[in-house]
């Protein structure tokens, strides 16, 4: 599903040139649950970026899904980020104004399904992620666990065909981290391809494969 | 995303500040209520203005004597004769009559004052509406057989015989003269007319055998339309240049009310434009309001904007939203602007005593500039929220 090739990214500040990622080959196939791991300014973050289609390589070629996604415009990749993948941030990143529903309900709202469709959706994905008896609730009244959870139903709603978690547990206790944990298992259970960054072994554990970066390269697998 | 749907998340987001927003609204309220108050204000001064100039009549006009170039008034002097030939003779012409003009002293036996007599005609009422509280206008009869009547306004009434008192029928004296009052008509009441005068009309034939060394400098008259009245002042004028060899001289002169009309119209239409102009500013003002709290919205926004991206927002799903917001909050400035400033015009209308009108261009006008406002100060911002990068967004802080 994913085919990473020589893929490089290279940021121009000034008088600096920063080699984030250099020499990337990967492949990761549909519903294989892989972690990126490295130590922070190894280059997962920038990786992830590209592979979430934020970003673009310098160099190199990355195609999703069989596109080639250098050769897309904005909107392009805006509609690949609304339909073939979900996010899942660190910081939960929920729309503090708008109720665990309305930020379920979000991406759907960019890929212009009706308001009715729309809440049934939001309200199965809230059931799957166990959390729909707080769909009225706003993120400030939600804890941390819960809030991720949200974040899970919205990173999925759409049904994408990836799920990239960038993350996830970083800012949970262990035992919120774990129920989110169980949550990406039976996600991937259920054919989705997950990607997972993260630094802690523990968490990457849950992967089938483990991708390591250190320097803005992979570290071969021995 | 529907357009419902984002005037909706555009609501949300002014209702979440409010006290932001209502003090942004505020600026552009002031703009449009006082454009609006203005507007109204000039349209219901301007018509109260035409109205009164339409009651003196627009197809009147007046042919005078002015300065002759050789200084010979009487060589200018018009008869009644003459008037009588051209109301008889000028197509178009409806009724023309000699006016003159003295200031005698007049005297009841209770008391003498000075005021102003008019000699002319009986068809005058016919040019110039004359409201009658008792009594007659001067007649046909008066005018041949030059019967010394006089009609008086109330107020001469009021001060030859005291309020309420009954001058009908009495006898006064005009420069030691005995004139019958005949009737008493109202006095002026426009706003152009300022306090009321003691005044008279008396037939002019009377009134020349009365003042021997005035004479009839003045005709006014009426067309038939409105339309015909320049034709027919013009062929009153031709007429008495060639009977008193005037031709080129410029001995008389054409006044007729529609020209008054049209500059009195002008100059109250300008200065209307010059006042909401300066109105207009603070609508200006508003805007860059708008501008600014959208500007400080779109950076607090910023990680909002970052998650939207990130889900599968359009770069203008992002502007439109902006744009949108400050749309609304011009376009509410809008609607609070139009109902205070037709709500305080009505009520300086009232004050005033000037008819108040709601002019539904100028309510339609106000919405347009106000939601263009919103658009133009909103661009900039939504612009500026749908460049930004969305991870540089997503990490904002």
């Amino acid at each position: 599903m994913i085919e990473i090739r020589d893929l490089g990214k290279t940021y121009n500040t000034g008088a600096i040139t920063l080699e984030a990622l250099k020499n990337v080959n990967l492949d990761i196939e549909a519903g294989e649950f892989v972690a990126i791991m490295g130590p922070s300014g190894s280059g997962k973050s920038t990786l992830m970026n590209i592979i979430g289609c934020l970003d673009r390589p310098s160099v190199g070629t990355y195609s999703l899904d069989g596109k080639d996604i250098s050769s897309l415009d904005e909107n392009e990749l805006a509609v690949i980020r609304n339909q073939k993948i979900g996010f899942v941030f660190q910081t939960f990143n929920l729309l503090p104004r708008l109720n665990a529903m309305r930020n379920v309900e979000l991406p759907m709202v960019y890929a212009g399904v009706d308001p009715v469709t729309r809440r049934q959706k939001a309200s199965e994905a809230l059931d799957r992620v166990g959390i729909l008896d707080h769909a009225k609730h706003r993120p400030n009244e939600l804890s941390g666990g819960q809030r991720q959870r949200v974040a899970v139903a919205r990173a999925l709603v759409n049904s994408p065909r990836l799920i990239l978690a960038d993350e996830p547990t970083g800012n949970l206790d262990s035992k919120s981290g774990a129920e989110v944990m169980a949550l990406f298992d039976e996600l991937h259970a259920q054919g989705s391809a997950i990607v997972l960054v993260t630094h802690d072994p523990e968490i990457g554990a849950h992967a089938e494969r483990i991708i390591r970066f250190r320097d803005g390269e992979q570290v071969k697998n021995n | 995303m529907n357009w419902l749907e984002m005037i909706l998340v555009a609501l949300d987001g002014i209702w979440v500040n409010k006290l932001r927003s209502s003090l942004t609204v505020l600026g552009i309220i002031i703009g449009v209520a006082s454009v609006i108050l203005v507007l109204t204000l000039g349209r219901g001064g301007q018509s109260k203005i035409m109205n009164e100039l339409e009651s003196m009549g627009s197809n009147v006009f007046v042919v005078y004597v002015n300065q002759p170039e050789d200084g010979d008034y009487n060589k200018y002097k018009i008869t009644s004769e003459e008037c009588k030939i051209m109301r008889e003779s000028i197509e178009g012409i409806k009724a023309l009559t000699p006016m003159a003009y003295a200031s005698p002293q007049v005297q009841s036996r209770r008391k003498k004052e000075n005021c102003m007599i008019i000699g002319t005609e009986s068809c005058y009422n016919q040019i110039t509406n004359i409201p009658m509280v008792k009594g007659r206008f001067i007649n046909q009869n008066d005018d041949a057989a030059a019967r010394k009547v006089i009609v008086i306004n109330q107020k001469m009434s009021d001060d030859l015989f005291g309020v309420g008192g009954d001058a009908l029928g009495q006898v006064i004296t005009v420069d030691q003269t005995p004139v019958m009052i005949c009737g008493i008509f109202k006095n002026g009441s426009g706003m152009l007319e300022g306090a009321p005068r003691a005044m008279a009309y008396m037939p002019i034939n009377t009134f020349l055998s009365m003042f021997p060394y005035s004479g009839v400098y003045e005709l006014d008259g009426s067309a038939e339309t409105k339309e015909q009245v320049e034709k027919v002042a013009q062929r009153v004028l031709k007429s008495l240049e060639i009977r008193h060899d005037a031709v080129g001289k410029k001995a008389y002169m054409v006044f007729n009310m529609e020209q008054e009309l049209q500059s009195a119209n002008n100059v109250m239409s300008i200065i209307t434009m010059i006042i909401s102009a300066i109105a207009g500013i603070s609508l200006l003002v508003g805007g860059i309001g708008v501008m600014n709290i959208m500007l400080v919205s779109v950076t607090e926004r910023t990680r909002e904007i970052g998650i939207r991206m990130a889900i599968g927002a359009k770069r203008t799903d992002i502007m439109i939203q902006f744009l949108i917001e400050a749309v609304v909050l011009s376009l509410l400035g809008g609607v609070i602007g139009v109902m205070l400033g037709l709500g305080g015009g009505a009520i300086v209308c009232l004050l005033a005593k000037i008819p108040f009108t709601v002019s539904i261009g100028i309510v339609l006008l106000a919405f347009i500039f106000s939601s263009v406002v919103g658009i133009f100060f909103g661009m900039y911002p939504a612009n500026r929220a749908a460049k930004l990068d969305p991870i540089e967004a997503l990490r904002y802080e």
